[in-house]
């Protein structure tokens, strides 16, 4: 199934694009989505490999690899974050 | 014991004297230490491409990822405040455009003393970097 994934700072300029599509098995996990990213997204590997600590949020908040996820839910990943 | 006063906000801009200085301190009688640090846009940050070298800045934009950032702010804050038996703690952080020079960013924590101040504002600048849904992107002077 396809999936919609907000991108934001360093990883959005890369992919020159705040939201991305993946394809992932169905069902899928939270670490289905970010191993879709890594892999058919090349341009956002330094936002997805150490030393980035990449997380998916699910409808705003962070959730366990293991999480379920569907095309519903509203997915963001979190990575390379530049508060203070 | 009493619950500590939490509160945070995200801003459209940057941070001001006066309201970086409205920040309330509760009159319990048991405040012994009171801690403000200010993030404030530097002049010149490493160059993406080469980083050993200095670029000028104009300014720093801030991107935030909304309500996930205002939500993980106040719960850090809160747990900050638990965790280091803080009377009261209020965090500041601006969205958009901030120049050189100005503030992005304020913290005031106030604690019976300075130690668990100090150590508060050190755990809660570091979580905030690895966890509140906000980015930074330079923007360059040339």
């Amino acid at each position: 199934m396809k999936l919609e994934v907000l991108i934001f700072g360093a990883a959005a300029l890369a992919a020159r694009s705040g939201r991305l599509s993946v394809d992932v098995p169905h069902p899928a996990t939270a670490a289905d989505v970010l191993a879709a990213l890594e892999a058919q997204h090349p341009s956002l590997a330094f936002a997805l490999k150490p030393p980035a600590t990449p997380r998916l949020a699910v409808n705003h908040a962070y959730v366990p690899p293991t999480q379920p996820v569907t095309p519903a839910d509203e997915l963001a990943l979190i990575t390379l974050l530049g508060g203070g | 014991m009493f619950t500590p006063l939490v509160t945070s906000l995200i801003i459209d801009g940057p941070i001001t004297d006066s309201r970086a200085h409205a920040l309330a301190i509760p009159d319990h009688g048991t405040v012994g230490a009171a801690f403000t640090f200010r993030g404030i846009v530097r002049r010149a940050e490493p160059s993406p491409a080469h980083p050993a070298t200095l670029r000028d800045l104009l300014a720093l934009d801030y991107e935030t990822y909304d309500p996930m950032a205002s939500r993980e702010l106040l719960a850090l804050a809160t747990e900050t405040a638990a965790a280091h038996h803080l009377t009261a703690i209020h965090v500041l952080h601006s969205r958009g455009r901030i120049a050189v020079g100005e503030t992005s960013f304020v913290l005031h924590v106030l604690a019976p003393h300075r130690a668990e101040a100090l150590a508060a504002t050190a755990s809660f600048i570091d979580a905030l970097k690895a966890r509140v849904p906000i980015w930074k992107r330079p923007v360059w002077a040339t």
